[in-house]
């Protein structure tokens, strides 16, 4: 009817002017004198749904602050599925891969050059002993100095005599925290069920430290990081879309929303960001597509407050992940899985808990810079994970590509998050009258690696 | 009492401010303790208003926090001082000492915070001659208030006195020698915290439980003067008050009240920081006082790092 009206005057506007339109060139034509017809804003139809939409992204585009940004992308409230990075569920890595569109690519990423020269030529070969805990490390010290480097498989080490990293310091290291935590210190039986944090716990939180303070001058990010210890982390996002099933708003088209809150052991945060391991735009695999519902998995439905958190709050100059280390609770231990016949089941454990944690903390930084679903990220963000049980280690590197997950943004959406990750492998076999047997420095100086990951400049 | 009737417990003569030694330390400039000041504010920034999700952390949560950080700062120096490397954290750390004051049995038993153990003992710090001028030293009593006043009377069956064997540590551990004591007073409920007096109290009798501790395993159990007394350090603090605490044991022989008395260098009350503002404040519609840090004081950190570092510089 507006329309209509609209036209009808225009016409007649035309035909006013008709006779001075050959005289002079027309003046611009005034600002309409209606407001632009658009959609109705409270309808209950799809246009009315769009224009909400519309407005509700250009508020959170013109969002001033980052806080206020994210106040504004988590004001609605509504059920939401928790996905916890730590689950029991039968393939739940499969399942947490279709939600965050990530790829699963195994081994770890291709190293840039200059640090993989540095890393294999700079480990001195140790003799073949066994290590024993409590070794004092004046040995050490002419070793570091009798440099053959037996593994320097690029040639362009333009570094020279780079630093040389003392594996046998770093094992000792290892051994003397692991040695104090499991055995020298006399402590109270474990409580029920709580396993972990009685020894494992504390020889996570003492083996990063002293590695930490050992290694920060080698890498000088680490002299500026900063050490959390159980943070909180947590992202909230859209995926997909599905049917409102009952209440109020049954038969409504709701995008499906996820909440992950982690609570890793330690993290270590710091103020540049990671280089990146492959570039922003490449495609190393598929994103498996799951028919179900995310309840089938199963996925349960709260609504409570949509938090988006790295661990400290935006002005906290440190905000770029660097490494997050997770201790996997007892009930998901091994010898449950073994009871269970469910063997496979614990590799899944540890991806599911690498892939979902390392979702959310590089999208919580990600946020933090001020990306968000529409307003998809021009550089990829970079975190490591090592997850363990105290004595088997998996490692896992995340590159984000990409934010746009919701259903409108995916559909153009050709960019996907790749994540890396390695099966679990033992630190040492077994710790008994004060020496620990088997200790195997392979896991060891994967961990060590991790800690050096820096940015080029540096 | 306090500090008074710990000190007569312990027959420790106490002095003011922290031993040369240690001052020496904050002194060098070699040591570069300004560079620090960045760090710090970040760290105090971090535990008081970054680390949390609310507004403002409580202190059971900022407290230690704060003292993650420093101790993630101070451990950083290790890149300048490789020797720092041979410390271990031993967290929930239960010590039990036993000794006997003028016919009286006393025992200090208990998990007492977090202890830093290092490889190398600090060395001694007061010279011989204050030593011996301790032994002119009167004990101050509290006369007619016995001295073991609200002290708990429990009947003890098994006289522990180890760092060693049935208390805490193996032997044959290799981080064996006592450095530091930390105690954080992180209660939320201001009646449940130690006010300021009584946590030097408790740092005195925990740094001297230790001590004795661990003198009893490396000289055995007769009482007697120590040819190589044993330091002890210890730091408390409630998040934003710092108390620091050298203790240097001479003696084994505790049983009179004359004789070689045993040290202690107090550096009590120092802030960190005045006031952390988390909200603005503000009156009748006009901010008057911006979020932030307020009357931060560096040498409380040095002092800090000083008790870190010392034992290896």
């Amino acid at each position: 009817m507006a329309a209509s009206r609209g036209r009808r005057l225009l016409w007649q506007g035309r035909c006013w002017f008709s006779q001075t339109e050959s005289a002079a060139p027309l003046p611009p034509p005034p600002d309409s004198l209606y407001p632009p017809i658009v959609a109705s804003a409270t309808a209950k139809s799809k246009a009315a749904k769009r224009r909400r939409l519309e407005h509700f992204n250009q508020q959170v585009h013109a969002a001033v602050s980052i806080e206020e940004k994210l106040r504004l992308y988590g004001k609605l409230q509504r059920p939401k599925y928790m996905v916890y990075p730590q689950t029991f569920a039968l393939n739940a890595d499969r399942w947490y891969r279709s939600f965050t569109k990530t790829v699963f690519v195994p081994g770890l990423p291709p190293r840039p050059a200059p640090a993989a020269a540095r890393a294999p030529a700079a480990v001195a070969p140790e003799a073949a002993k066994a290590p024993e805990g409590a070794a004092p490390q004046a040995a050490k010290a002419p070793e570091r100095a009798t440099a053959a480097p037996a593994a320097a498989k690029t040639p362009e080490v333009a570094a020279g005599a780079g630093p040389y990293l003392d594996m046998g310091q770093l094992r000792s290291l290892a051994c003397d925290a692991l040695l104090q935590e499991s055995f020298y210190q006399n402590k109270k039986r474990p409580f029920l069920y709580r396993d972990q944090d009685h020894t494992p716990g504390p020889f996570l939180t003492q083996l990063v430290s002293t590695l930490a303070a050992f290694l920060c001058g080698r890498n000088p990010l680490l002299a500026a990081s900063s050490l959390d210890l159980k943070p909180e982390v947590n992202y909230y996002w859209h995926h997909g879309e599905e049917v409102v099933v009952h209440g109020h708003r049954k038969g409504r088209v709701d995008p499906v929303r996820f909440q992950i809150d982690d609570n890793p052991h330690l993290q270590i945060r710091v103020p540049k960001q990671l280089p990146e391991f492959v570039p922003l735009e490449s495609d190393l695999g598929d994103v498996p597509v799951i028919d179900h519902k995310p309840s089938k998995l199963p996925l349960f439905k709260k609504q409570y407050e949509n938090k988006v958190f790295i661990g400290s709050k935006v002005a906290d100059p440190c905000c770029y992940g660097h490494t997050q280390f997770h201790l996997i609770p007892d009930k998901l231990k091994r010898e449950r899985f073994v009871r269970a016949n469910l063997e496979d089941q614990i590799e899944v454990v540890y991806r599911a808990n690498g892939i979902a944690s390392l979702f959310a903390w590089t999208a919580a930084q990600a946020m933090y810079q001020g990306f968000w679903s529409e307003a998809d990220v021009t550089r990829p963000f970079v975190s490591q994970a090592v997850v363990t049980d105290g004595k088997y280690f998996a490692f896992f590197c995340y590159q984000l590509n990409t934010l746009a997950l919701t259903a409108e943004t995916i559909q153009n959406n050709s960019r996907k998050n790749i994540c890396w990750g390695t099966d679990s492998k033992p630190l040492y076999d077994v710790v008994e009258d004060g020496s620990v047997k088997g200790f195997n420095d392979e896991v060891l100086l994967q961990l060590v690696r991790f800690l050096l990951n820096r940015p080029k400049e540096l | 009492q306090g500090v008074r009737q710990a000190q007569w417990l312990t027959k420790t003569k106490l002095v003011e401010g922290l031993p040369p030694s240690v001052l020496s330390i904050i002194d060098n400039p070699a040591h570069q303790l300004e560079d620090y000041e960045e760090g710090v504010k970040r760290a105090i920034s971090h535990a008081r208003f970054w680390d949390t999700t609310e507004v403002a952390p409580r202190r059971e949560h900022y407290c230690p926090v704060l003292f993650e950080d420093l101790i993630h700062l101070c451990r950083l120096m290790a890149a300048k001082y490789p020797s720092l490397a041979k410390r271990m954290l031993a967290r929930n750390y239960k010590v039990s000492a036993t000794w006997e004051r003028e016919s009286i049995l006393l025992q200090v038993r208990g998990l007492n915070g977090i202890l830093m153990n290092s490889m190398a003992p600090i060395p001694p710090v007061a010279p011989k001659e204050e030593i011996l001028a301790t032994e002119e030293h009167v004990l101050e009593t509290f006369y007619p208030i016995s001295p073991t006043i609200d002290l708990q009377e429990v009947n003890v069956y098994k006289e522990l006195s180890d760092t060693g064997k049935s208390s805490c540590f193996r032997d044959g551990y290799p981080y064996s020698h006592p450095h530091t004591l930390f105690f954080l007073e992180s209660a939320n409920v201001r009646t449940n915290r130690f006010r300021p007096e009584q946590l030097r109290a408790k740092m005195l009798m925990f740094a001297f439980g230790n001590a004795l501790a661990k003198a009893k395993v490396l000289y055995g159990n007769d009482p007697k003067v120590l040819e190589q007394p044993i330091v002890v350090q210890s730091i408390g603090t409630d998040g934003q008050l710092f108390q620091f605490m050298v203790f240097q044991l001479n003696t084994t022989d505790l049983v009179s009240s004359d004789g070689i008395k045993n040290l202690v260098w107090i550096d009590s009350d120092q802030n960190l920081y005045e006031k952390a503002q988390c909200v603005p404040e503000v009156k009748k519609r006009v901010v008057t006082k911006p979020a932030g840090i307020y009357g931060f004081q560096p040498d409380t950190f040095k002092k800090f790092l000083a008790l870190y570092l010392h034992g290896t510089v």
